[in-house]
């Protein structure tokens, strides 16, 4: 390598500085109400600032020397990479694979402690369920829905009502597994109403109309005391339990039994997805994302369409909801607030939009993350004794850094669907479109 | 994760149990025999420890490890303890996590907390399930111990022991008789509005009007209230002709609301409870805007009580900073934990500790800690608070002020 | 009706609430009308700036005490900063996170989650930095009658926002109508293509929108801090009720959204008077839901930007 080679490799690791800076400031301490300057100075400490820009550089030169890599190994991976997509497209490997990780979801929770169960119920298993729904929507379909978690305060409501637990009283006292369908039901209604007149306008209207949609939801949870009993919430949600044949077995609020019966519906679900993705429904949804006037033209009506995967979307977040209260047995309106709407959509953008495994994926390694930082806060890590530079509070600070990056660097998400990857490459070209939002920023409207 | 979990989990049986204690080095509490003086017990704290409320949470903390620190330090039991902390941000839906970090660690027998009312809702059934006792030293929710949970106690009074004595002191002995009543929408909120409004009428005042203005996005992250709210609120306690405003919520709002109904030229009197009980209420209102707002706490003022000079020097030095708000409530439920585990022996279990804290009586520095049939404190005292040059300035116990 | 009784007092906050809105508006609106991009982070753009105010006059008035002209100095002073801090924080938001995004043609999807993660980016960084608790603005303006308006007394604090949002809102109208500036951002609104064909420097052009933009909304951030505290999720309602004024009046639109300012904010406190204040945002969703259900182009219809 020359010295004008090198200088330019040199000259472009300048960028990491500032990102190095930006680093220390990230990491450094909480600041302190009536003293502006005293986390940025803090920051600014050499020993601090030194580590970030260090850290920065070699993720500089990690970058770089990728970009840099030789023929050969370039080579050498895309073998690799097509010899195992020659080997996975072969039906009984892949059923093997679902297979091992199957097994592996379900020795799971015998392999960690209590709080980790709960961790695996609460925050992964919910929320991955949230995601594999919300992944219709934005992955299938391309719609960009930011209300997304008042489905999922519909259901939970819903179910909270028929089991007694409002101040509203129902009619009937029902089973969990009946108010389930209810409530299911409900939130598809709700899906559908919302979304009939709102499907017809531009794309990113519909964000803004969802966002609405959940901030009035969570109002009318706060001040319709006499129906939802408020922000005090409903205490006393039962719980799952079955009463067939003489069988009577309740779940209670044990975390295993609630996350073998979440991976069964999980299970169900993404088989359902999976049928529905290869589907006559499926290919109208992936035509509406590429070309939404050629799908018209071809006579398949995209508001039907889109309607349908809002209202798939809706259900599939209502019967989460179904799960979340009646395993906490209490629900508040302070559990669906918009920023639960955003981290689920956080969720399927990092595991990889219109993938199947990619939500689930997203919502494990997120909300362990999460889950993580929360445990284990100010404590070192077990092993390495560095303690992690990234306190509970700040968590959002990294999940909106996270979406810049992946948007400029890896929009596809962590693992992609091989479709949404191509649109996506295709659209950068300037063929056709990748989502049903619209045609790309600043290229002429077709 | 570690390995003691793995095997534990995998086998929930007493055997994996004794042989896990029979290893060594574990802190299992699970095995019988002996009081050796190398084995720990943990006492619990839930609460919240970062978010919004992190201050408030974090001083409860330090009181529970300072309680805990001096136990150990005078050997008051024939092991030694330790402190487990488990973040819940003082939210309903981080409640159950931080519960099942409490429960899964076998070697905690009792647990202060929950701080705040939404959480110990949702983490209720699952301490009850673990018969794991759970002593909130702040929850003031009223309905929270009509909800049969079995191991709850709540060692503080609740809104009903704030809210009617805040109603007799503003309208018979402040002479306020048309009262402006405001909540945040906030379940806190909403249950002390509804225990003042009760007595106004009883004190022989009456409610003017009164109005729900939510926590505003400024204050509290993801809500729904717009702080273009306060102005048009000034509009209405002032088109009211009330003499005074009750305010139930937190500190931030309150700040605004004050700012906002001062700007507007009303001169009433301003009144609040326990959760605006906070000197960034008179920044946030702004010193003059504040001033002679009364506020009323359960939390009493450590630094004017007597007893407290060693409580803060040795917070002060332990933890370099003053005590907060329920500090010294924490430290009272953490002591009260540590006199019922003297008389449990050397090796407490989680039952006998629920059992034996019902019956508990122990004089703290802030209150006696003695429990009726329903976990509640048996004598429930509210205090009083005047901001008078821009600095909280306490009156007296709201009891012997209302008489 | 119910809010006769104290109808100018609740008018006059209204029209407080909608001058603040129409200069947050402004930035949605221009922004949407060069980049069909709705800038979700742009209510951070006026929490920057509300910072920015508030550390400047905090320093300059220190522990004194200032009143008279040297407070009204100060107020102008903290909202020019104000302004400055969201016109860099708006310009640094479309270099950083916008810009490489164009080049490459992303998916509008991505512009929409890359405007969702700066919000939450700029305003959990705040929140770091800053505290988590709100401040408080020190007290320059005097809250005495100055004269009043059937019941209600009308203050500096409201001389000050219609002034100044007046005069703002007055030398937007006319940069975009008779500058160079301007031609530039209505050509790349109505095509960008043609207008870089035609030498129109297109990233220039976007650049210079994010900043007036920024101005605007730096500047609301600090007149709405002074009535009220700055604090790092201070942007989120603001903003959202902005947005929904820039679709009441058309997005796009300029007027529009001065129009579709005043309108949501007077309407939202004559509503509140009839009904309790905590059905507020309900109202200002309903109307947003509604409006865009049976006139999606809003009040004045979309001009600036295409009604694709």
């Amino acid at each position: 390598m020359n010295q004008t080679q090198l200088l330019e490799r040199g000259r472009r690791l300048l960028p990491w500085v500032p990102a190095g800076v930006l680093l220390a400031v990230m990491t450094g301490p909480q600041g302190r109400v009536g003293q502006p300057g005293y986390s940025i100075s803090q920051a600014m400490h050499p020993g601090h600032l030194f580590d970030s820009i260090a850290i920065a550089l070699v993720a500089g030169v990690i970058v770089q020397l990728w970009g840099a890599r030789p023929a050969q190994f370039r080579d050498t991976v895309a073998q690799v990479r097509s010899e195992t997509r020659r080997i996975y497209a072969r039906r009984e490997i892949r059923l093997g694979v679902y297979a091992v990780l199957l097994a592996f979801a379900i020795l799971l929770p015998h392999m960690v402690g209590a709080y980790w169960q709960e961790i695996l119920v609460d925050k992964i298993g919910i929320f991955a369920l949230l995601a594999v729904g919300l992944n219709v929507v934005v992955g299938f379909a391309g719609l960009l829905d930011l209300g997304y978690i008042a489905f999922y305060a519909i259901g939970a409501y819903v179910v909270a009502y028929f089991t007694g637990a409002l101040p509203v009283q129902p009619p009937f006292i029902l089973n969990d597994f009946y108010a389930l369908i209810f409530a299911v039901a409900a939130a598809m209604i709700a899906g559908l109403i919302l979304g009939a007149p709102t499907l017809r306008l531009r794309g990113d209207y519909l964000a803004i109309v969802t966002l609405g949609f959940g901030e009035i939801i969570t109002i009318l949870a706060v001040n319709l005391d006499s129906v939802t009993n408020g922000s005090r919430g409903a205490p006393g949600i039962t719980s799952f339990s079955v009463h067939v044949f003489g069988i009577n077995y309740d779940w209670g609020l044990s975390q295993v039994p609630y996350y073998y019966l979440l991976l069964a519906f999980a299970v169900i679900i993404m088989v359902a997805f999976a049928m529905l993705e290869n589907s006559r429904v499926g290919r109208a949804w992936t035509a509406i994302r590429e070309d939404e006037v050629a799908a018209q033209a071809c006579g398949i009506p995209p508001v039907k369409y889109k309607l349908m995967a809002f209202a798939i979307g809706a259900s599939t977040s209502g019967f989460a909801g179904v799960l979340y209260a009646a395993k906490i047995s209490f629900i508040n309106p302070s559990s669906f607030t918009v920023l639960f709407s955003i981290l689920v959509l956080v969720l399927v953008i990092f595991g990889g939009m219109g993938s199947l495994i990619g939500p689930i994926a997203g919502a494990a390694a997120i909300q362990w993350f999460f889950a993580y930082v929360q445990k284990h806060d100010g404590a070192p890590i077990p092993g390495i004794g560095v303690k992690i530079p990234i306190r509970p509070e700040d968590i959002y600070l990294y999940v909106g850094a996270l979406l810049i990056v992946m948007m400029i660097f890896r929009p596809q998400g962590i693992i992609p669907s091989k479709r949404r990857a191509r649109e996506i490459g295709m659209a950068e070209q300037g063929i056709g479109g990748a989502d049903a939002t619209g045609a790309p920023i600043g290229s002429p409207v077709s | 994760m570690d390995t003691k979990h793995v095997v534990r989990a995998a086998l929930p049986i007493a055997v994996g149990a004794v042989l896990l204690a029979g290893c060594g080095g574990s802190s299992s509490g699970g095995g019988g025999g002996g009081s050796s003086s190398g084995k720990t017990f943990t006492i619990g704290y839930q609460g919240p420890l970062s978010g919004g409320n992190a201050a408030l949470g974090i001083n409860m903390n330090n009181g529970v490890k300072l309680a805990v620190q001096q136990a150990n330090d005078a050997k008051t039991l024939p092991y030694t303890l330790k402190v487990l902390s488990a973040d819940d941000q003082g939210s309903a839906d981080g409640s159950p996590p931080a519960a099942q970090k409490e429960i899964g660690d076998s070697s905690v027998i009792a647990v202060v907390g929950p701080a705040f009312s939404g959480a110990s809702d949702a983490a209720g059934k699952i301490y009850g399930q673990a018969n794991l006792l759970m002593a909130t030293p702040s929850a003031t929710l009223p309905a929270l111990t009509d909800e049969g949970f079995p191991t709850f106690y709540r060692a503080v009074a609740d809104d009903f022991a704030q809210g009617p004595p805040d109603a007799d002191y503003l309208v018979k002995v402040a002479g306020k008789k048309k009262i402006f009543l405001i909540d945040d929408t906030t379940d806190y909120g909403k249950g002390l509005a509804s225990a003042f409004k009760g007595e106004v009428a009883k004190a022989g005042g009456s409610i003017a009007g009164s109005d729900s203005a939510p926590q505003t996005s400024t204050c509290v992250p993801g809500a729904t209230g717009s702080t273009s709210q306060y102005p048009s609120e000034a509009s209405k306690v002032k088109g009211s002709g009330a003499d005074a405003v009750f305010y139930a919520g937190y500190y931030c709002d309150f700040g605004l609301l004050a700012k906002a109904i001062r700007n507007a030229g009303y001169t009433g009197q301003l009144m609040s409870g326990d959760g605006s009980y906070d000197s960034h209420y008179i920044s946030g209102a702004g010193a003059k805007n504040a001033e002679g707002t009364l506020l009323s706490c359960q939390c009493s003022d450590i630094a004017s009580n007597p007893k407290g000079g060693d409580f803060i020097t040795a917070y002060k030095s332990a933890f370099g900073q003053d005590p907060g708000a329920y500090s010294a409530e924490a430290y009272d439920v953490t002591n009260a934990i540590i006199g019922v585990l003297k008389g449990l022996g050397g090796s407490p279990t989680r039952a006998a500790v629920v059992s034996a804290f019902g019956s508990v009586d122990y004089q703290g520095l802030t209150k006696e800690i003695t429990f009726g049939a329903d976990h509640n404190l048996k004598v429930q005292t509210a205090f009083l608070y005047k901001v008078v040059s821009g600095k909280l300035k306490y009156l007296g116990d709201l009891t012997s002020l209302t008489k | 009706m119910c809010f006769t009784s104290n109808f100018w007092s609740l008018t006059i906050d209204g029209l407080n609430n909608g001058f603040l809105y129409a200069l947050i508006a402004l930035g949605y609106t221009l922004v949407y009308g060069v980049l069909q991009l709705i800038n979700f982070a742009h209510s951070e753009v006026f929490m920057s700036g509300a910072f920015g105010g508030l550390f400047l006059t905090q320093a300059l008035v220190g522990t004194g005490n200032p009143t008279g002209w040297t407070a009204g100095g100060y107020v102008a002073v903290g909202t020019l900063m104000g302004a400055v801090v969201g016109a860099i924080v708006a310009f640094l938001l479309e270099r950083v996170a916008y810009r490489p995004l164009r080049r490459r043609h992303a998916p509008r999807l991505a512009f929409l989650i890359t405007a969702i993660g700066a919000s939450y980016f700029l305003f959990s960084l705040a929140g770091h930095l800053f505290g988590r608790d709100a401040y408080g603005v020190p007290d320059l303006l005097s809250h005495k009658s100055l004269f009043s308006i059937g019941s209600r007394n009308i203050q500096e604090y409201d001389l000050l926002v219609a002034g100044s949002a007046i005069a703002m809102l007055f030398i937007l109208d006319r940069i975009v109508a008779h500058t160079r500036l301007g031609q530039g951002i209505r050509a790349v609104a109505q095509d960008a293509e043609t207008a870089s064909l035609l030498g129109v420097n297109i990233d220039r052009v976007i650049s210079q929108t994010f900043i007036i933009g920024g101005l605007l909304g730096g500047a609301a951030g600090f007149l709405f801090g002074i009535g009220s505290s700055v604090g790092y999720t201070m942007g989120f309602v603001p903003g959202l009720k902005a947005f929904t004024a820039a679709v009441l009046g058309g997005i796009g639109n300029i007027r529009g959204a001065v129009l579709g300012g005043l309108a949501l904010g007077l309407v939202e406190n004559w509503g509140v008077t009839c009904v309790r204040n905590s059905w507020r945002d309900v109202i200002a969703f309903g109307i947003l839901v509604l409006v865009l259900m049976f006139r999606p182009t809003g009040l004045l219809g979309e001009r600036l930007g295409r009604s694709a």
